[in-house]
């Protein structure tokens, strides 16, 4: 059940969504200092991961929360500004700890990332646990947030070991690092969230039950089997672990695409398209890492996986949801409490055609990033094309909230 | 009775359809509408625009709400 009532303030959200795409543009920028330098790929990395996908993934948990569960986050305005200034400046602290091997800048980062999640997840969990409604999203966004936790931690006893040079088992809390911020936090609020805006907006039949209601609990069981099975070092159990999460996300992709498929109106939408980019994406990295199975390209498969599971779901998905629910709430919080004469229609909200270049902008860098892997040249075609595609949505996302000021003035002078 | 058929519109056009035809309602009047899916948000603004309504589901999977105004 959707609770318009307790939405927050239109400022929450946007203030996350407007920042992060200035994290790929810098990204783009951190790439041109030498894109084959393993400091300069984890630096670009965590610019894409925590910079933009989970700062806007966290933007749009404290307007989920409240709407789709009907339980606000405590004190948002608040909590909104004590996650996004520590997660912003502690990115770029990272970021530039990465790039200057300055364990100063790392451990700052630490602390910053460490109190910025500290209270974003708090929040999140008061919310959810306060929350009566009973529904698979509930339950997917509370798996969500234990995956950003488990990810959070990882990534601070990594960053922390690094900066002061501790011996640790590096490449095996990596991939546990890696596996529960993506398969966890990332896909888990992404089906989670599908459940809601798929069906709604995209105007295609529910989910089947079965999968709204198991996919979440048997893929967060999974890649905590994944966890104990790396952590004690079977091998098989790992792999059959790694599998049955690919098992899993497929059946996801595949009913979501068949769900789209049979949707009601049968017209072109750019936002639905991105979310199609994005399931056939998450096909690829499946694909891509099932193949890794195999010797003997499976450290360069395994890092394709990654960087398509990025790059070609992540990124498209968020990108699709953030043309589709910026517009919609600048103009539900214009619309609200009734009609009134100069609300712009949300499809002029944010331009259609931009949307459409982004997407033929995103198609091209993706492109140009499976080309750069085998003929490194091209990788400067990728580099100008995650650029540019930060400024074309900065400017999207800027453009919506000119027209949420300037229509409120208007309104409120008539 | 008004009718009005939101069925297959995508998101905000019901919702903005049904407050336009709201305003431009009598007040003994009543407004049928039918759409596709339950509008949960429409239950919001309608109760705190001094409406009320009756849902039924109907057996093809779309919804009938009758919407007037509250006694």
């Amino acid at each position: 059940m959707l609770s318009t009532e307790q939405a927050p303030p239109i400022s929450v959200p946007l203030r996350f969504f407007a920042i992060a795409p200035l994290f790929l543009v810098l990204a783009a920028a951190i790439l041109t200092t030498g894109s084959n330098d393993a400091t300069v790929l984890l630096a670009a990395t965590h610019c894409l991961t925590l910079g933009f996908i989970t700062m806007v993934m966290a933007g749009a948990m404290q307007q989920i929360l409240p709407v789709v569960i009907g339980s606000p986050m405590p004190a948002s305005k608040w909590i909104a500004w004590l996650t996004l200034l520590p997660m912003s400046t502690g990115t770029l602290s990272l970021v530039g700890g990465f790039l200057y091997s300055n364990p100063a800048l790392l451990y700052t980062a630490c602390w910053l990332l460490g109190c910025g999640f500290f209270i974003f997840i708090s929040a999140c969990l008061i919310s959810i646990y306060r929350a009566a409604a009973r529904n698979p999203t509930k339950l997917a966004l509370l798996l969500a947030i234990l995956a950003l936790t488990i990810t959070a931690t990882l990534g601070i006893v990594l960053a922390s070991g690094y900066a002061s040079g501790t011996a640790l088992d590096y490449p095996k809390l990596a991939a546990s690092h890696i596996s529960m911020g993506l398969g966890g936090w990332v896909m888990l609020l992404v089906a989670g969230v599908s459940y809601q805006v798929v069906p709604m907006f995209q105007l295609t039949p529910n989910y089947p039950q079965r999968l709204s209601t198991g996919f979440a609990p048997a893929l967060f069981a999974v890649l905590l089997l994944s966890l104990v099975a790396r952590g004690y070092d079977i091998a098989s159990l790992s792999a059959i672990s790694t599998g049955l999460s690919w098992v899993l996300t497929v059946s996801f992709a595949v009913i979501t695409l068949r769900l789209q498929n049979q949707r009601r109106r049968r017209v072109a939408d750019a936002t639905l398209s991105f979310f199609r980019l994005g399931m056939s994406g998450l096909l690829c990295a499946a694909l891509f890492s099932t193949l890794a199975l195999f010797p003997p390209l499976q450290e360069i498969l395994t890092t394709l996986s990654v960087v398509i599971f990025i790059t070609g779901f992540a990124m498209p998905v968020i990108f699709g949801m953030l043309y589709k629910i910026v517009p919609f709430l600048v103009w539900f919080h214009l619309f609200r409490g009734g009609v009134k004469k100069g609300v712009p229609n949300m499809k002029s909200i944010i331009p259609e055609v931009w949307m459409w270049r982004h997407l033929q902008l995103h198609r091209f860098t993706l492109l140009a990033l499976l080309t750069a892997s085998v003929w490194n040249p091209v990788r400067w075609l990728a580099i100008t094309g995650l650029a540019l595609q930060g400024v074309l949505l900065c400017y999207a996302l800027y453009t919506a909230i000119t027209v949420y000021q300037r229509t409120l003035k208007k309104l409120e002078t008539t | 009775m008004i009718a009005l058929d939101v069925r297959g519109l995508p998101p905000p056009e019901p919702f903005e359809q049904i407050m336009l035809a709201l305003d431009t309602l009598a007040k003994t009047e009543v407004l049928r509408v039918l759409i596709h899916r339950e509008p949960y948000p429409l239950y919001d603004e309608l109760r705190k625009s001094g409406y009320c309504h009756l849902t039924t589901a109907l057996p093809d999977g779309n919804y009938s709400i009758e919407i007037g105004r509250a006694p």
